[in-house]
């Protein structure tokens, strides 16, 4: 053990008033004489709190950790949102990463939980290029995020079809499997994000409802894109909805244009091969 | 040959698991002694990460290393966190489980950084009583890092070296001895990196970490973004003389090259053991000589 030190506020103090000077952002000075920094020290006493080293000044030493906050904060949103940051450019982005965790400071032990409420965010500014495009955006690579840590459930078996007696079907539930989500959006996000993905052409940013099932699939995850009425009956289904009431819902006479029967098998076949349900329940 | 006090064994020679990496290991299986996995990435998930540390954990000896424990925090200690990992341990059998000497927030937010202690009798007092909790929940002794550093506190009463080894004694817990961040710290703080080594408990050392840095001249960031650097691997001779055999494990979490060039900066730590050795023996030769 050493000497005992006249400059030890406490480690508690410490803590909170590091802590308040790497989330305040702007320049070091700034930090330290931000009300949450000074709630905590007074800035007159905030040098004397870190040793100077032989090639740094206390608050140089201090900011090497300032600086690291917001860039390892943009490299976790960027790693769940990259589509949006390829739509916004680099300083685009970071601009609105520091804003957003301003707003929304981690509060989780976990990373994959920093972006949770960035698209609602991302609606809200008004200084951004298209801000609901970007809102959808963020919307649509959320869902992804969701879709790739589901937990893994089992997949609707051919038997598992088979076993369900004819008479039964109009009353059965199909359940989807747990990594699926469905979005409606106003914008054609899932365009923009193949296009980025797969080198697709991108498509015009305008207002346009789009429908769109993120899924995983021998745990990579997949995007198909819907129409209206398929995206209706999937939706109801994966509510819980009886399959005899949900079809009915769908093929509503007089909706134009009608729901024929070769496109409901064409879905059917699909979601199936897609592997989009785990059961059937009676 | 287990050098430690709690019979951990000496895995040899090992990397960290990483994304990109995933689909060679998966596919070649390639003979590597060991892994370390980031717990964090495979504690929320039900998909691929988990997928493939199954697969995984089936083949290799798997450890967990963990960056959220945030043993230092005046904040309560989350048991919800713990209990996740203490079940990801259970689940790949990990051989043990380790964290870093650090906190990463406070006052229920967190700054997703290893930020340093004041090495203070309270942190002290703080952390032990800390880790004797933590570990009677977890069921098993944790192996706490030395983190990089850089700055220190003005309140500072106790050099790292002899707050570390002081908290292992006390909390009964092991040590995670990166041997790069010993380096870096002594860089950025001015001492002799040496005299920090001398004074680690060689029973309680459970692991060593190496890894690349970045040196910015006036001070060196733990980047993990490049291959280990000399001095880096004369300290790790020096620590292997001091402490003897101990699992090593190479961190590459930056520009990270293939899984080859990885496992190959990995085993220059094998070759760096057996000159030792052979060194050793050679002494032994000469003075049984007259014999």
């Amino acid at each position: 053990m050493g000497t005992s030190h006249s400059t030890d506020p406490g480690l508690d103090r410490i803590q909170r008033w590091m802590q308040a000077c790497i989330m305040t952002q702007g320049e070091c000075e700034e930090a330290i004489q931000s009300r949450a920094a000074q709630t905590v020290i007074p800035a007159a006493d905030a040098p004397g709190l870190v040793k100077p080293s032989a090639t740094m000044q206390a608050l140089e030493r201090l900011d090497v950790y300032r600086q690291m906050y917001l860039l390892r904060l943009e490299e976790a949103l960027a790693t769940d949102y990259p589509t949006l940051k390829h739509y916004l450019g680099e300083s685009e982005f970071f601009r609105l990463v520091a804003r957003y965790v301003e707003a929304y400071p981690s509060r989780s032990y976990t990373l994959n939980r920093l972006g949770d409420h960035l698209p609602e965010f991302a609606g809200t500014l008004t200084d951004i290029p298209k801000p609901e495009f970007c809102r959808d955006l963020a919307r649509l690579e959320y869902a992804v995020t969701l879709v790739f840590d589901e937990q893994e459930t089992p997949k609707l078996t051919p038997e598992a079809i088979q076993s369900v007696p004819q008479d039964a079907w109009e009353r059965a539930r199909l359940k989807p499997i747990a990594a699926l989500r469905l979005l409606e959006a106003d914008y054609p996000v899932s365009e923009y994000m193949g296009a980025v993905d797969e080198e697709n052409p991108f498509p015009q940013i305008r207002k346009r409802k789009t429908f769109v099932v993120a899924y995983r699939r021998n745990y990579l995850v997949h995007r198909l894109d819907l129409k209206r009425p398929a995206y209706e009956l999937l939706s109801a289904l994966a509510a819980g909805k009886q399959l005899g009431q949900a079809l009915m819902d769908v093929c509503v006479p007089g909706r134009k244009p009608a729901v024929k029967e070769s496109q409901l098998f064409e879905w059917f076949r699909d979601w199936m091969a897609e592997g989009l349900f785990q059961s059937v329940e009676i | 040959m287990a050098n430690n006090r709690w019979g951990y064994p000496d895995l040899g020679f090992g990397i960290g698991l990483r994304t990109v990496h995933y689909e060679h290991i998966l596919e070649k299986r390639p003979k590597i002694d060991w892994f370390e996995i980031l717990s964090e990435n495979y504690m929320d998930t039900g998909g691929r990460p988990l997928y493939v540390l199954d697969q995984v954990a089936e083949r290799y000896p798997v450890v967990l290393h963990g960056v959220s424990l945030s043993v230092g925090s005046t904040d309560p200690i989350n048991f919800d966190y713990l209990a996740k990992l203490k079940a990801l341990g259970k689940r790949i059998n990990a051989h043990w489980i380790s964290d870093h000497l650090c906190w990463t927030g406070v006052s229920g937010l967190n700054v997703h950084d290893l930020l340093p202690m004041p090495y203070t009798d309270e942190s002290l007092r703080h952390t032990i009583e800390r880790v004797r909790t933590i570990q009677d929940f977890m069921e098993r002794p944790i192996a706490l890092e030395n983190p990089s550093t850089y700055l220190e506190f003005s309140a500072s009463n106790w050099t790292e070296w002899d707050f570390i080894a002081r908290l292992a004694e006390e909390a009964d817990c092991g040590i995670l001895l990166d041997v790069n961040n010993v380096y870096v710290s002594s860089f950025n703080h001015g001492f002799d990196p040496k005299d920090y080594i001398d004074k680690m408990p060689a029973d309680r050392v459970v692991q060593h970490h190496l890894a690349g840095h970045t040196h910015k001249g006036t001070h060196i960031l733990d980047t993990h973004s490049d291959y280990v650097v000399d001095s880096v691997w004369e300290l790790y001779r020096y620590t292997y003389r001091k402490i003897g055999p101990v699992s090593t494990l190479l961190e590459w979490d930056a520009s990270i090259p293939s899984f080859d060039v990885v496992h190959a900066e990995a085993l220059k730590a094998k070759r760096y053991r057996e000159g030792v050795d052979l060194e050793a023996q050679e002494l032994e030769a000469v003075s049984s000589y007259g014999d």
